[in-house]
């Protein structure tokens, strides 16, 4: 029964599109939500006639191997809450009627794809579904049709088949070794000795593609630019969900697929993930855009979650899922914040924006949330699954990363707070003084976002025994 | 007499054509002429399924497409085309370095391994491979076929509607 | 069960600080329910047993709650005082601007009183003790706009001791080997004795004894009545004592002959004496009110720093009579800022007629506090110096001239404000609305039932916190064995009528009753001093700070040159220059991504 997963999506936007009308223009978008709030709830509420089901909807005709383990449901709670976040956003930030609804129909293919993503047990299947993705992206990212639309997404575009060159290259590269391409093939192959050499080039050369499409330095050169100038809705989920889905959880199958990477491997995420945290963090204190600023953000972000990797550990695993599921659930709430702010006020310049806090409580309020959690303060999410990839560092001896993974914290927090000081708090720029507060719609999902910040922080323990040291089980 | 690194050859500069020319149709011709000696390459290392395909989806239909959309597409005057030659020349430069490092990558690849590849599956059925074997990837491919549509549709509709106002 | 004791005031509490500013009746109801509730179920609970575990952050850590007669008895009380504070509160603070968030504040650190006396780990206690520093701050803070510096003194003083207190769990755990409190059991030699001493000084410092006292009096003063009623008279009482008596009942084994016992008697015996000295000279009705409030602390731990059944039962019922009056001294004194609009002494004066039932609350509680027979105070003080004397004499002539000192300054109190001559401004008072007067008189109803029957106490709720074995067959209820005490507390009652007719033929008005002590040689230089804080801990601590900040000053601008000027100029070069390398030109982009590859493919074939 996890197809169903795949398959509803896909067959409700056939269905969506059978029938035509303004009535089913309204409702795509809430129906997007309805598959996504469905999809929470069978992570979070275990279904057993659900998940321990392994009969399949489309009988004998079309026998799918798809499987889900620990890794695959955290990563299906994420894609829940970032895809809902990101329908619940666009339900109010577009005007016209056929947007929303080409948005909500790519939304949900798109959904369709990430779960894919996540279920196969296949890695030619899971290249697919990862174009799959990208090319929802594609469209999504020019969705206003406009030049700065069109330009990223063009570079996108470039950047992602130079990813998918690399992934191909080292999918080819496994297919030789072992004959087929499931995950179990690839993983008896990779213990045999005489590959050794012809493995780990696969290895690095799927990373390379794996960071392209993850953003990080130096292929990182898309992502600013892809995710500031596309629509909020949309930069939600890049960057929520589909630099991770399409970048870091191929990466970590590969990795626990072919037994952890051998020393150049984890050499090479360890220095790529600092280089990625340095270069994120101090790119985003020069910047003027909010958005662009939160998208260098993802990059250094992202080089936390590959450091970690790099140790090798159990405990470095566990601690990149959990900041992976921590930084979809704030970053999507601080994008759903710049896009309240840039409806109310027409712009995201920051150097036009000050003061808004007084106007906008609930949006100042939640960014401060947001704000703490990205930088690592207690009790809050952040701050432990930055502790554990700290711990992580420590225990493998590598205390110099440590050490830079502590610093960076202090750049985050710099560019953060000057974010919050320029936009929400001081005074209130000129032409700013007769704004309201966002609607409704559009202050619900941050304070869900924010809430659920909160909550995993403080019941951390709880949520540390039953939803992430799970994880580490793949590694057996 | 390696007639395979011959064809590899030809590809390439096939290749190259089409990226380095100033004009769309000799693009295009170069875009047909590199899936032509991926199909010959194909044809040798006996998949011929594969080469078919090859030859009459990339170098056959796509082909056609793009002709038929440059046709309505003006084409640069030489002052034009001077202009952009002189501001993509530099861009160029780091081509031929790239090679080099990539060739020297490839060999240091090559020549260590005596790794004995298996060969890979033998079945020759295309339609029981794709219908067996690889359904979860029809399933991705139905996807993106959805999803080239309603990109087609977003990016097209409207333009559609401005020309017919127009 | 008892895990709803804990969540539903903090729920209630967050709700109530979200609501916005009109919805004052919501609040008000939703108050007066969760403490209501907090009240039934600590009924329910009161001589059951339970226990709750469940591990919560590793290394031993275990969120563990245990319920057992004494843990039942305290917060009984905690919720009793909670309910009817609150009910007072309600009228009392209509219409200020702080109503939300006084309540909001007030459900939590019930929350976390009772967690910390439910508690059956140290950290867990830890936590929710030092939580209530935070509700301290934030309650002192919201009184008016000045008392921000108060409440930073209160957080300084009780952090300072809650610091020692930490220390001291560390050192428990390390010889104990256990966080778990039921399963600490320690001697009192070298290590323990160190550990004890730091638990101490944070318990004790909680309920407000010398020397971290001094924040007690300006709160009184800066921070919201029904803030002084509940907490330090109260809450914190219940709690610093209830923390003293299990650490030394049951961690730890407080003997007669250690010397530690006779450091707390010494502690306990100053307290009381100074403290009750400064309430004397007092000229505010509230500020009185605290000094007496740090006063009584000294009897409760004299009397379990007695370390013999007498002196602990007597230290143990005087803990909750002590709760019970105190709180019913601050609610008339909150009645009477209410009406008459000020607490101060000089201008009050003849409100016994306009205020009856108040001024009758008054005189029951004062009667009680000064040990006065038939109230409960007076039982309470017979044990405490009837253990005093068992272990020196000297002991007990400071409890008693404490006692001399009380009743003075409470018959100074009551003639000033109850009786005499009528202000002007306040001819037309009126008696305080009945949702204030009847918590005051249902508390002040309680002290004469303890003190009457006070075996009800006694056997029911006190006696069994110290076991059967330890007893030794004595009987507490009743009326006191020892004639001479009785004889003696009542001559030194007389003494105090006497001198406070003396006071007032000198100079004329019930205020200057005690002018005669306050004037006398020695003392009056000692209480300038005092009342210019010359000997308050925290001014003294804050000179020492002083130097070390101007020293530390010219250092810091050093270090702040480097951190804001140079570093933030190096760390400016390298992101403008990684501004500029992105140009947005796709192929330069495209040339970093395989320039990458190609390093990485480089780096992996190189190893």
């Amino acid at each position: 029964m996890i197809s169903l997963f795949i398959l509803v999506p896909l067959t409700s936007v056939i269905l969506l599109n059978l029938f035509k009308g303004s009535l089913i223009n309204k409702i795509a978008c809430w129906f997007g939500m309805l598959l996504t709030l469905v999809q929470i709830y069978l992570i979070v509420f275990p279904v057993t006639c659900f998940w321990d089901n392994l009969s399949n909807p489309l009988g004998n005709y079309f026998i799918l191997n798809l499987s889900a383990d620990t890794l695959s449901k955290v990563m299906l709670l994420m894609i829940g809450i970032v895809t809902f976040i990101s329908l619940m956003i666009g339900q109010y930030t577009y005007h016209e009627e056929t947007q929303k609804f080409n948005f909500a129909n790519l939304i949900i293919l798109a959904l369709s794809g990430m779960n894919g993503i996540v279920l196969v047990t296949d890695i030619f299947s899971l290249y697919v579904f990862i174009e799959v993705v990208a090319v929802a992206s594609f469209i999504l990212i020019c969705l206003y049709k406009d030049k700065a639309g069109f330009e990223s997404a063009f570079k996108y575009i470039i950047l992602s088949i130079a990813a998918t060159v690399f992934m191909l290259l080292s999918i080819v590269l496994l297919f030789l070794i072992s004959g087929d391409t499931t995950f179990t093939a690839i993983n008896i192959a990779s213990k045999n000795p005489t590959y050794g050499f012809i493995l780990v080039v696969a290895i690095g050369l799927f990373t390379c593609g794996a960071f392209t499409k993850g953003g990080l330095v130096p292929f990182h050169s898309w992502l600013p630019d892809a995710h500031s100038s596309a629509p909020t809705s949309i930069s939600i989920l890049l960057s929520g969900i589909v630099i991770k889905v399409s970048g870091l959880y191929p990466l970590i199958r590969l990795l626990t697929m072919t037994g952890g990477g051998n020393e150049s491997i984890k050499n090479i995420l360890l220095i790529v993930g600092t280089v990625s945290i340095l270069v994120g963090a101090l790119a985003a204190l020069g910047q003027n855009d909010i958005k662009r600023m939160l998208a260098f953000s993802s990059v250094s972000q992202m080089g936390y979650i590959v450091l970690s990797l790099g140790t090798g550990t159990m405990l470095g695993l566990v601690g990149a899922v959990f900041h992976m599921f921590n930084h979809s659930v704030f970053k999507s709430q601080l994008f759903a914040n710049s896009a309240a702010v840039e409806k109310q006020t027409g712009t995201r310049d920051m150097n036009k924006l000050g003061g808004i806090a007084q106007k906008m409580p609930f949006t100042g309020t939640t960014s401060i949330i947001g704000m703490l959690s990205i930088c690592g303060i207690p009790p809050l999410a952040g701050f432990w699954s930055k502790l554990i990839i700290v711990i992580a560092l420590w225990q493998t001896a590598h205390y110099g990363y440590a050490f830079v993974a502590v610093i960076a914290s202090v750049i985050t927090l710099a560019y953060f707070l000057s974010l919050q000081r320029r936009v929400f708090f001081g005074k209130i720029a000129s032409g700013l003084e007769n704004i309201k507060e966002a609607k409704a719609g559009l202050i619900i999902p941050v304070v869900i976002l924010a809430a659920v910040t909160i909550l995993v922080g403080i019941f951390f323990p709880f949520i540390m025994e039953k939803l992430i040291m799970p994880v580490g089980d793949i590694l057996k | 007499m390696n007639y395979d690194l011959i064809l590899l050859v030809i590809m390439m500069l096939a290749a190259l054509m089409t990226v380095l020319s100033t004009r769309l149709l000799i693009a295009a011709i170069g875009l047909a002429l590199t899936s032509v000696m991926i199909t010959i390459l194909m044809f040798k290392l006996k998949s011929p399924l594969a080469g078919v395909f090859e030859l009459s989806i990339c170098a056959g239909l796509i082909t056609v497409i793009f002709i038929s959309t440059i046709s309505f597409v003006k084409p640069l005057t030489d002052k034009e085309i001077d202009e952009r030659t002189k501001q993509r020349i530099k861009k160029y430069l780091a081509l031929p370095i790239l090679l080099i490092l990539i060739g020297i990558i490839l060999i240091f690849i090559i020549k260590p391994t005596t790794l004995q590849i298996p060969l890979a599956i033998q079945e020759t059925n295309v339609r029981k491979i794709l219908w067996d074997l690889r359904q979860v990837d029809l399933l991705g491919q139905v996807i993106i076929l959805l999803v080239g549509v309603f990109g087609i549709v977003v990016l097209f509709r409207d333009v559609q509607k401005e020309t017919n106002k127009k | 069960m008892i895990n709803i004791l804990i969540l539903l005031p903090f729920i209630a509490g967050l709700f109530i600080l979200a609501m916005p500013k009109k919805a004052r009746g919501i609040t008000g109801f939703v108050v007066l329910l969760v403490t209501l509730i907090n009240l039934f179920i600590t009924i329910k609970l009161f001589r059951t047993t339970a226990m709750v575990s469940f591990p919560w952050a590793g290394f031993g850590i275990d969120f563990a709650l245990r319920l057992d007669h004494f843990s039942s008895f305290i917060i009984l009380a905690v919720a009793g005082f909670g309910f009817l504070i609150s009910l007072y509160a309600v009228t009392s603070m209509k219409g200020t601007e702080i109503y939300n968030q006084f309540f909001a504040y007030l459900l939590v650190s019930l929350t976390l009183a009772n967690g910390a006396v439910l508690a059956d780990n140290l950290v867990v206690m830890l936590f929710f003790w030092e939580g209530l520093l935070v509700t301290l701050f934030a309650m002192i803070t919201i009184g008016n706009k000045q008392a921000y510096k108060t409440a930073v003194k209160a957080v300084v003083l009780v952090g300072i001791s809650d610091l020692c207190m930490m220390v001291g769990i560390g050192l428990t755990a390390h010889l104990a080997g256990t966080l778990s409190m039921s399963g600490i059991k320690l001697g009192l030699q070298s290590s323990g004795g160190v550990a004890y001493i730091l638990l101490m000084i944070g318990a004790i410092s909680k309920a407000g004894s010398m020397p971290f006292h001094s924040w007690i009096p300006d709160a009184a003063v800066d921070a919201n009545l029904p803030f002084m009623a509940i907490l330090p008279a109260a809450l914190e009482k219940l709690l610093g004592i209830y923390f003293l008596a299990r650490i030394s009942l049951e961690m730890f084994s407080l003997t007669p002959d250690s010397w530690i016992s006779t450091l707390l008697m010494i502690v306990g015996g100053i307290t009381i004496l100074f403290a009750v000295m400064m309430a004397l000279i007092q000229k505010d009705y509230k500020r009185l009110l605290s000094y007496h409030a740090i006063s009584q602390v000294g009897y409760m731990v004299l009397g379990i720093g007695t370390a013999v059944p007498a002196g602990i039962i007597g230290g143990l019922f005087h803990m909750i009579n002590h709760a019970m009056y105190k709180s019913t001294l601050f609610l008339t004194g909150g009645s009477v800022e209410r009406q008459a609009g000020t607490t101060d002494l000089r201008k009050l004066g003849g409100l016994g007629a306009k205020m009856p039932i108040t001024f009758a609350c008054f005189i029951v509680a004062a009667a009680a506090i000064s040990g006065v027979p038939p109230f409960n105070g007076f039982f309470s003080k017979e044990l405490v110096y009837d253990g005093a004397l068992e272990r020196g004499w000297i002991f007990y002539a400071m409890a008693v001239a404490g006692s001399f000192f009380t009743a003075a300054s409470f018959l100074k109190l009551g003639h000033s404000a109850y009786l005499g001559k009528i202000n002007d401004g306040h001819k037309n008072v009126k008696e305080a609305p009945i949702t204030m007067l009847i918590p005051m008189i249902i508390i002040a109803s309680l002290c004469i039932l303890f003190g009457l029957y006070n075996s009800l106490p006694l056997h029911n709720l006190i006696q069994p916190i110290l076991g059967e074995h330890r007893l030794e067959g004595h009987h507490f209820s009743g009326f006191p064995e020892n004639m001479m005490l009785v004889i003696v507390t009542v001559v030194v009652l007389i003494a105090a009528y006497l001198n406070h007719i003396f006071g007032v033929k000198k100079s004329g008005s019930g205020l200057g009753a005690v002018d005669h002590i306050h004037h006398a040689p020695v003392l009056s230089g000692i209480y300038d001093k005092a009342e210019k804080r010359f000997f308050d801990p925290y001014n003294i601590g804050l000179g020492i700070v002083n130097i070390f900040v101007v020293i530390l000053f010219k250092i810091d601008r050093i270090i702040d040159w480097i951190v804001d000027n140079f570093t933030v100029k190096v760390t400016y070069v390298f992101t403008n220059t990684i501004r500029k390398i992105h140009t947005g030109d796709a192929a330069l982009y495209l040339s970093w991504s395989l320039g990458g590859m190609i390093l990485i493919v480089l780096y992996i074939i190189v190893r």
